[in-house]
């Protein structure tokens, strides 16, 4: 131990010259290409309409042709062969400019990386491109009315009929399936005693007679959901991604490829924290400053404490994955504390505001129904991408070793 | 980024824990609160052996000159056994205020005696009936003289020497605040109780006892900043030390809960158990980071540093109480005796709650610290 210089620490939070300067480029392209008004907050958006995917889809595009769309893709698909850290810094940048939501989330972030992993080199010619440019977008055809949490207990069947596969069934809380082209459809395709098994995953057409799509209005009025109706649908053998009745080893491969895990939730999260802060600053009750209340600034204080302690915890895993080259089960971790204590963050904006904390819409007073919105969208992160309980038990049995829970 | 411990850190835990674990871990402070004084002194001539004495001593007083970080390992496996005793409040407290504010008298004096393991320090702040704050300083030592009585002083009657926070100049501000270095044999030391058994108070009490200025630490009047420099230094400290009982509650609970069976299933496949559990993971793991940012932040000057350290303490003293109290639900029964270790897990929780200053004025430092 004594053969280090005095004063030298043996951690490091620096970003190397080369990833700062892959900030700045990215940085630059922003301000360059965000649409007018975008960094002012001029732009007009008026989400659930035609316009507005039509704008998700050109914003896609414009990604595709600076080279953005899909940085931890191979360079040889279209990608930029992004490191881990190029990846956080990527995260950072987006989240601090509030860029568009990404329309192809599930084609860029999941469909891809598995087809480059283990799709063929057709399906690879077939799609990727397409997923890039955002003239495909994809969703996800995974929870069924009887299958949330229990992903395995799928009833979506698909029937080999000659050349074709005849799919029956119904999917629920479709993210984008309103505006997808394409969908990453989980069916059962046998029985076996292990409901796991007799899986199999299609790359399916949603462009069809036999699907028909119906919109879910969400808590927050927003029209992020839908309820996917499969009526005879039609796939072939080229349109299945991995082997047939092999479909839960695609669905692990597909999760495995969150590499950087939650991290644009951590920094989104870390950005709405100084948010709160500066409206607690700015809002004033009889002419007092909200920060000068002894409840809110130890309420603030919690949070800030949470908040260090999500991303430092996000940072610690992270170390980790660098270190072994793949994630770990601690991603599950980072996924309930972040999704947890943002629900609680703006539970908060909520409360500081006190009565004008009810004011919604068009009739809010503070940030044009900013935390309003943001605070009713917030209950669907600790049940989307597993909910809480059942991240929960992945890490009482993966990381602590506990029992296995009952009924599995 | 590299946010990890390093693996010479690492092997270093290793061999303070295999140390503790050949003296049975807790054994050492069930010992000690029966009145055995001779299993800590051994346990901690022990550790000086093993160099954590040394650590962050400057290397011409015979330390190793390490930094804050390089004792997070051991400060966590001392927390894993609640080993009593005054190793914190010497190395993370005096020793960064005798090398940034001692006489060069004063550090030949004392610093090689610390890091070979012969003097351990304590620290009488808090008076009858005050607070930690600068008004709650009265204890007199006007013209030479020492005059009055502090409480609560940790472990006092095994330190050799006692940094009495006194009141040179009269009144209820910061100024006119001293820290006096003063021989705890020249001092009438009276036990205490406390809740923890396993640290020992007591109350100290001068009557005209005599000092000279080569006992004072800094200059005069100035001691209240001196004191919070090195409150940081401890607080990180003492951040650490928290998370390595931290650790062994969580994995004291996770082993009963895979062992105690009711209604022919362990307790740990319920998920009231094991998401309670998980719970009390999560609270480690948060408190781990932020005690590890915090020893970064004080080693490196970092411009959040009164903040992150804060932060940590606050988050670990909190987290400590609320596992301490999971823990002892999660054992049932068991867990309510004297026999198992979840009541000294309690009991240490209060000791450290409001310790070297209230969880409330940490609030407000850090809010303060962040412009709020």
């Amino acid at each position: 131990m004594g053969t280090r210089i005095k004063g030298e620490t043996t951690m490091d939070f620096a970003f190397s010259a080369k990833e700062e300067a892959f900030r700045t480029e990215l940085r630059t392209w922003l301000e360059n290409n965000l649409p007018q008004g975008w960094l002012d907050g001029t732009f007009p958006l008026v989400k659930d309409t035609k316009d507005y995917e039509l704008f998700l889809r050109q914003w896609q595009n414009q990604l595709y042709e600076g080279g953005w769309a899909a940085i931890a893709w191979p360079k040889k698909y279209g990608g930029r062969d992004a490191t881990l850290m190029e990846e956080i810094v990527y995260h950072q940048e987006m989240v601090r400019v509030n860029a568009p939501a990404l329309v192809n989330y599930v084609g860029i972030h999941m469909v891809g990386p598995t087809l480059i992993h283990i799709g063929t080199e057709e399906q690879r010619a077939r799609y990727l491109k397409k997923i890039l440019t955002g003239e495909e977008v994809w969703c996800q055809g995974y929870s069924e009315p009887n299958a949330g949490s229990d992903v395995a207990a799928i009833q979506t069947a698909a029937v080999k009929d000659g050349e074709q596969w005849v799919i029956n069934g119904q999917k629920v809380w479709t993210s984008f399936g309103h505006m997808a082209d394409k969908c990453f459809l989980v069916t059962r395709t046998a029985k076996f005693e292990k409901k796991h098994k007799g899986i199999t995953c299609f790359l399916a057409d949603m462009h069809q007679e036999g699907v028909e799509v119906v919109p879910i209005i969400s808590m927050d009025g927003h029209h992020d959901f839908n309820e996917v109706y499969l009526n005879d649908a039609k796939a072939t053998d080229a349109e299945i991604i991995g082997e047939v009745d092999e479909g839960w080893r695609v669905i692990i491969a597909l999760l495995m490829h969150e590499r950087t895990g939650i991290g644009a939730q951590v920094f989104t999260l870390e950005q709405q924290f100084n948010e709160l802060v500066d409206l607690a600053r700015q809002a004033t009750e009889d002419g007092e400053s909200l920060l000068t209340k002894q409840a809110v600034r130890k309420s603030l204080m919690d949070l800030y404490m949470k908040t260090r302690g999500s991303l430092l915890n996000y940072y610690r895993n992270l170390t980790k994955s660098l270190k072994t080259g793949q994630p770990g089960a601690e991603g599950s971790m980072d996924k309930l504390l972040v999704s947890e204590l943002t629900k609680q963050l703006l539970a908060q904006s909520i409360s500081i505001q006190g009565h004008q904390g009810l004011l919604w819409k068009d009739d809010a007073v503070v940030g044009k129904s900013y935390w309003q919105d943001n605070y009713l969208y917030s209950f669907g992160q600790t049940i989307g991408g597993g909910t809480s309980e059942i991240q929960k038990n992945t890490i009482a049995e993966r990381i602590l070793g506990l029992p296995k829970d009952m009924g599995r | 980024m590299d946010f990890s411990l390093s693996e010479e850190q690492e092997m270093f835990r290793n061999y303070v824990r295999k140390y503790l674990n050949d003296l049975e871990q807790t054994k050492i402070a069930r010992n000690y609160l029966e009145g055995n004084d001779v299993a800590l002194k051994s346990a901690m001539d022990g550790l000086a052996e093993l160099g954590c004495m040394s650590l962050n001593i400057e290397e011409q007083y015979g330390g190793m000159a390490l930094a804050a970080l390089d004792l997070v390992p051991i400060y966590e496996e001392i927390g894993a056994v609640l080993l009593p005793g005054l190793l914190l409040e010497t190395l993370s407290l005096v020793v960064p205020l005798l090398q940034k504010y001692g006489t060069k008298e004063q550090q030949e004096k004392h610093l090689p005696k610390i890091a070979a393991g012969q003097e351990t320090w304590t620290i009488a702040w808090l008076e009858s009936n005050s607070s930690y704050r600068p008004a709650g300083v009265q204890f007199n030592a006007e013209n030479g003289l020492l005059n009055g009585k502090k409480i609560l002083v940790p472990d006092a009657a095994i330190a050799d020497y006692t940094l009495v926070v006194a009141r040179t100049t009269a009144g209820r501000e910061i100024a006119g605040i001293t820290l006096i270095i003063v021989p705890t044999s020249e001092l009438s030391v009276q036990p205490q109780l406390n809740i923890d058994a396993t640290r020992k108070s007591a109350a100290l009490v001068a009557t005209a006892i005599p000092y000279d200025t080569t006992q004072i630490l800094g200059t005069m009047d100035t001691g209240w900043g001196i004191l919070q420099e090195g409150l940081l230094a401890f607080n990180a400290a003492l951040s650490s030390t928290i998370v390595g009982s931290l650790d062994k509650l969580v994995a004291m609970v996770t082993e009963y809960a895979n062992i105690r069976e009711q209604f022919g299933q362990p307790i740990g496949r319920f998920q009231a158990i094991k998401h309670r559990i998980v719970d009390m993971k999560m609270e480690l793991e948060t408190a781990r980071s932020l005690s590890h940012y915090a020893n970064w932040a004080y080693d490196t000057h970092a411009p959040d540093r009164v903040e992150a350290i804060a932060s940590a303490r606050i988050y670990a003293t909190e987290a400590f109480n609320k596992l301490a109290d999971h823990s002892v639900q999660i054992h049932g029964g068991i867990g309510f005796t004297e026999e198992l270790d979840c009541h000294l897990f309690v009991k240490r929780a209060r000791f450290y709650e409001n310790y070297l200053g209230s969880t409330e004025q940490y609030y407000e430092q850090a809010a303060t610290a962040l412009g709020w």
